[in-house]
């Protein structure tokens, strides 16, 4: 009983994080249907920009993750300005080439600037502490409240506000969001800002019990493409269902089949739904 | 109030519409006639910017409005309701028509005030508010349609093809609720196929055939029209 309460704490930490990169993916899928391949790239930025502030310059971890997700959110926007918007009316191979242009891109940059080698992020949570009978770290209790407050405060900025509620028009009804007087570049870009820092934040909350590389966002892009397809292109629950379910899954799987394999369970997860339901969990058009 | 001279929209070596001259005044209410493909609706997306004309100008109040982008021609106070109605189909009723008063974000009383003007002129609205649009019938569609367009109070309202599909008796009433739009103080431009009943409440019209402008007039000069009458009324 303990063992399973641990992993399905442990289930919830790494749903968490799988949510908030599926999150930002779906987010642009929705609006402008680009599979953006170079996802996983900027929440690999996402954690050398927070590592750099803090070691660089010391700057505590909070503050650090606030200037990522600024820094990451707007290289966002310049993907968008600089490469997809230009690409707005060509056929849709060129964007999915864009994207892995820019996937490349970034992590040779990476490389480039910060080195190949696997850096370690410290931050001030790394004490052991008990909930419950079960044993955690700090960081991951902080994982899972972090994520849980954007998710909460994204869906009420959706849903909630006249700019969060010009996202979902858009992914509806491009047109018609037009037709009502919405600026859809300037969506587009906003999207794109809050897409990348989604990145930043789950990437600065998870580096701490990960490791940071530049091949870091590789796997954890490949998940979150799982989890948008099995929870429905462009849904904005099925992410944060779907980022659970692989969470639990890949947790419980580990456990009581075999780590070794936990990393295809996402991918035999995704068969199993997809023939039960082939649209996805939320298969309905928009959010 | 609305000049289109000499409006082409071409698509490669077609022309959608060609040399199109249309004038709107204030407070008008306008028909364009003209069967399906007949570059009715290539006029209004010109007009509204969701389409670039190849040549020609079009003007606003007197201001140049040819290749603005769309939002800019909202907040001048042109709104198009489209013939397939460009709803966002999982938002419910009334999150479709406060979005409809989008250019008006800043003025929340104004938004709404506008939506109970909606909800009076459509009380069907108000009893399904909370139902996703898409899960409305047409008719209730086509409302919500012109609801939206109507909420951001606009000079000058398109509305393309409004009777289309719909039962008789919600199309009769479609055509009163026009009316009274444009008797509130909007200018309209209605493109219709239904030419007996759009020239009923029309004040002039433009005939359109194949992309170009036949046979315009008022609407009693083109209620007695041979022509207008054969191809559209069936006298």
């Amino acid at each position: 009983m303990d063992i399973l309460t641990q992993q399905l704490f442990n289930g919830l930490t790494i749903g968490s994080v799988y949510s908030l990169v599926a999150l930002g993916l779906t987010l642009v899928y929705g609006i402008l249907h680009i599979p953006n391949f170079a996802h996983g790239a900027l929440y690999m930025l996402g954690a050398y920009v927070t590592l750099t502030m803090m070691l660089l310059w010391g700057i505590h971890y909070w503050i650090a993750m606030a200037v990522s997700v600024l820094v990451v959110g707007l290289l966002g926007v310049l993907m968008d300005r600089l490469v997809f918007h230009p690409l707005r009316h060509a056929p849709p191979i060129h964007d999915k080439i864009a994207a892995i242009g820019m996937l490349l891109f970034l992590e040779a940059f990476a490389q480039l600037i910060w080195g190949a080698d696997y850096r370690t992020m410290e931050t001030p949570y790394g004490q052991v502490i008990d909930i419950f009978g079960m044993t955690a770290t700090t960081q991951r209790v902080l994982i899972n409240i972090g994520a849980i407050a954007v998710m909460i405060l994204l869906y009420l900025f959706l849903k909630k506000t006249y700019t969060g509620s010009t996202i979902i028009a858009m992914a509806q009804n491009r047109e018609g969001a037009q037709l009502v007087g919405i600026n859809t570049n300037r969506v587009a870009m906003l999207t794109f800002m809050i897409s990348g820092g989604l990145a930043a934040i789950a990437a600065s909350l998870s580096a701490p019990i990960n490791l940071v590389f530049p091949g870091m966002g590789h796997l954890v892009i490949l998940k979150a493409f799982v989890i948008i397809i099995l929870g429905g292109m462009g849904s904005v629950p099925g992410a944060i269902l779907g980022g659970y379910i692989l969470g639990f899954t890949e947790s419980l799987g580990a456990t009581y089949i075999s780590n070794d394999y936990k990393d295809i369970i996402a991918f035999l997860l995704l068969v199993v739904i997809l023939s039960i339901k082939p649209k996805g969990l939320f298969s309905r058009e928009g959010f | 109030m609305l000049e289109l001279s000499n409006v082409s929209v071409k698509y490669g070596a077609f022309a959608a519409i060609e040399n199109i001259d249309i004038h709107v005044g204030k407070g008008e209410l306008v028909v364009l006639l003209g069967s399906n493909g007949a570059g009715k609706s290539t006029t209004f997306n010109a007009i509204s910017g969701l389409q670039k004309p190849s040549e020609g100008t079009i003007a606003f109040e007197g201001s140049p409005i040819h290749g603005v982008v769309p939002d800019k021609i909202v907040q001048a106070g042109i709104v198009q309701c489209a013939e397939d109605r460009k709803l966002f189909p999982q938002m419910t009723v009334k999150e479709n028509l406060i979005m409809g008063g989008y250019v008006h974000r800043r003025k929340r009383k104004q938004v709404h005030q506008s939506l109970e003007e909606v909800f009076e002129l459509f009380p069907i609205l108000h009893d399904k508010k909370d139902d996703p649009a898409g899960s409305l019938s047409g008719g209730q569609q086509q409302m919500l349609a012109i609801g939206r367009a109507i909420m951001s109070k606009p000079k000058l309202v398109l509305l393309d093809e409004p009777s289309i599909g719909l039962a008789p008796l919600i199309v009769e009433q479609m055509f009163d609720v026009i009316q009274k739009i444009n008797k509130d103080g909007t200018t309209v431009l209605l493109a219709e196929q239904n030419a007996y009943a759009a020239l009923k409440i029309a004040d002039r019209g433009y005939v359109y055939e194949s992309g170009s402008i036949v046979v315009k007039g008022t609407a009693d000069e083109l209620l007695s029209n041979d022509t207008v009458r054969k191809a559209y009324i069936g006298a």
